[in-house]
């Protein structure tokens, strides 16, 4: 999906850096910050919400918003739908 | 250019690209082979993560050996599903392997679960788990196999037409890693445009590096799986197709299957642009739609999969108010040519799971897994590991190393980091736009025609013409615009093999040619690189010498 504008929203306060975000995002989105231990989200304009680092969490610490109204088939049904 | 990246070499017998169930299941049964060959694998991103089978059901479709044998399934798929374009020896041998494939699964530490589910008359499906991949990189670990995360394979080496190893790039760091090896296996998954959310995650630049190198390509016009959406959420409604209604309320569902079947067919999409022409749209489907996949089966004794699936389909209520569905390209081409052995082309090259099912022959004319039968991707990519792992532990036995050439290295090392070096020119999406907007409207990948197809070549030339042109910010965006690279290629072979297919067969759809053609097209078609140049030629499908035949009316 591309030009999709999904957010994804990190809580600090509970990782324990286990790094399970980082190694279940499978196109990059997520690298790992070694000296403080955390996640940074550095392509979220690439993220394809599959929310595999929001249920890797355990501790609950992130959440994947996904814009819908951004996504696109990218191609047009009004011409074939009945007016 | 590219002389500034520092370089980091390694060696092994066999390297292995691509960490997911194909590769990884590759690498296992290589080691179990011949413990004495050295075994690499490199991912792109983390091994036991990346790939297909850890997203989605986790749905593991099998065989009832018990009550069928292999060749009556072979009949059913020869005439319903591959519609006689198959390579059968392969099919027969994947499925008289199905509990060999089981057995050594559980064995690797996956966990089978007791509940079956019938989804025929000789099929089953069960859930595995899905951290199955991680347990098979631990498995692999435990048996000395080498693994690089994060590293992209950008070209393959050769040395007079054969396998000498392949070069890549830290995304990390940006160091240029030269692997030398006998053996090189792509198990890096389908093309799939960057098109959907999930599970069809392949980019395809494993296909365009094993093309560049000169490997052919097969059934390339059959990389264009599609699905039902419903329309707001983009939620994929797997078996919706058994249950399809107009706007009128009539079930459109009976004009194309007579019965339920067990995965979507071109011609539901079909049947789509049929009624929402005739004014009888929108579509809707009238069951309650499952979420996440695997309907019953998910949850019990899957917590992996559990902590996936609780969250899936959250938020989507609120978008979609019905259930009205459009059809969506999720793509699948799955091109390198591969024999019963899963060797490719060129000596030392093998491929492994959806980089090569349906260049391996075996499926017709069909799509990669699910390929018609939902939920045999999983079990299709074990059984291409498994064979091409062990032909690889016994090639490098007696096969000499190839000598890596540094010219060869230098350009391919410049190729490379060309994006990075241009301060001037587009950006990988400004590429994937231009495909995007060829591949995903179905009428141009689904349901063809010559008129809309030479449209396309026509488009594609602009996106040819802005690859050399690519400039990348960092290492992540250099690997953004090899992907680009390859669904440009990806496109252009589906297109150019579509356009000399003048028939319609099984998945394939012609509405300027409806009709399936065994006296013309019980061919393949053949892709390849000769000299920069894309080269297509048939070959035909050595069908006298398979046991099932086409129906004669």
């Amino acid at each position: 999906m591309l030009h999709c504008n999904n957010k994804i929203e990190y809580n600090p306060e509970n990782c324990v850096g286990c790094q399970l975000c980082y190694k279940a995002c499978f196109i990059d989105v997520i690298r790992w910050d070694a000296e403080k231990k955390q996640p940074i989200f550095k392509y979220v304009d690439e993220c394809a919400h599959c929310r595999y680092c929001q249920a890797m969490c355990k501790k609950g610490c992130i959440k994947v918003v996904i814009d819908y109204k951004g996504m696109s088939y990218r191609q047009s049904f009004d011409m074939y739908r009945a007016q | 250019m590219g002389q500034n990246y520092e370089e980091v070499r390694d060696s092994a017998d066999i390297l292995i690209v691509g960490g997911g169930i194909a590769g990884l299941t590759a690498a296992v049964a290589a080691k179990e082979k011949n413990p004495d060959a050295s075994v690499i694998v490199v991912e792109k991103q983390f091994a036991g993560y990346g790939g297909k089978a850890n997203k989605g059901g986790g749905v593991l479709q099998y065989f009832d050996l018990e009550h069928m044998k292999p060749e009556d399934f072979l009949q059913y798929h020869v005439h319903a599903v591959g519609c006689y374009l198959g390579d059968q020896d392969t099919m027969l041998k994947y499925v008289a392997m199905n509990n060999e494939m089981i057995d050594r699964m559980e064995g690797w530490g996956i966990s089978i679960p007791k509940v079956k589910m019938p989804t025929g008359p000789m099929t089953f499906m069960f859930g595995i788990d899905l951290d199955s991949c991680i347990k098979m990189t631990a498995r692999a670990k435990k048996l000395g196999v080498k693994i690089y995360d994060k590293v992209a394979i950008s070209d393959l080496l050769t040395d007079n037409g054969k396998i000498a190893g392949a070069v890549g790039y830290s995304l990390l760091d940006g160091k240029f890693y030269i692997f030398e090896a006998k053996a090189v296996m792509m198990a890096t998954g389908s093309q799939n445009y960057r098109v959907s959310e999930m599970w069809s995650n392949g980019r395809g630049d494993g296909i365009a590096a094993a093309y560049r190198a000169g490997a052919q390509m097969r059934n390339t016009e059959f990389g264009n799986f599609g699905q039902l959406f419903r329309k707001e959420s983009f939620h994929e409604c797997v078996f919706g197709e058994n249950n399809m209604y107009n706007k009128l309320g009539e079930n459109v569902t009976k004009n194309f299957r007579r019965f339920p079947e067990s995965d979507i067919s071109a011609t539901a999409i079909r049947e789509w642009y049929e009624q929402m022409s005739e004014g009888k749209g929108p579509i809707y489907l009238h069951i309650p739609q499952m979420r996440g996949g695997g309907g019953g089966m998910m949850g019990e004794g899957r917590p992996y999969g559990q902590a996936f699936w609780s969250i899936q389909g959250e938020g989507e209520e609120e978008m979609d108010k019905d259930m009205e569905v459009v059809p969506g390209l999720v793509g699948e081409q799955s091109p390198i040519r591969v024999d019963g052995n899963m060797a490719a082309s060129i000596p030392g090259l093998f491929a492994a799971g959806d980089s090569c099912y349906c260049g391996s022959g075996a499926p017709g004319a069909v799509p990669a897994p699910p390929g018609r039968n939902r939920g045999s991707g999983i079990l299709n990519a074990v059984f291409a590991g498994i064979v091409g792992g062990e032909s690889m532990a016994e090639f490098v036995k007696t096969a000499e190393q190839n000598k890596i050439c540094d010219e060869q290295v230098a350009k391919l090392k410049a190729d490379a980091y060309a994006p990075l070096e241009r301060e001037e020119g587009c950006t990988a999406v400004d590429v994937i736009d231009i495909v995007q907007d060829i591949m995903c409207p179905c009428e141009n990948s689904i349901i063809m025609s010559q008129h809309r197809l030479d449209i396309c070549l026509r488009k594609l030339e602009r996106a040819k013409a802005l690859v050399p042109k690519m400039k990348a910010k960092d290492f992540h965006d250099m690997c953004d615009c090899h992907e680009a690279e390859a669904m440009v290629l990806s496109c252009e072979m589906h297109l150019k093999a579509a356009s000399m297919r003048h028939e319609s067969r099984g998945w394939f759809l012609r509405e300027d040619y409806p009709q399936m053609d065994n006296e013309n097209w019980l061919k393949w078609i053949i892709v390849q690189n000769d000299n920069g140049e894309m080269k297509l030629t048939t070959e035909d499908v050595p069908i006298e010498k398979y046991p099932v035949q086409p129906l004669k009316f």
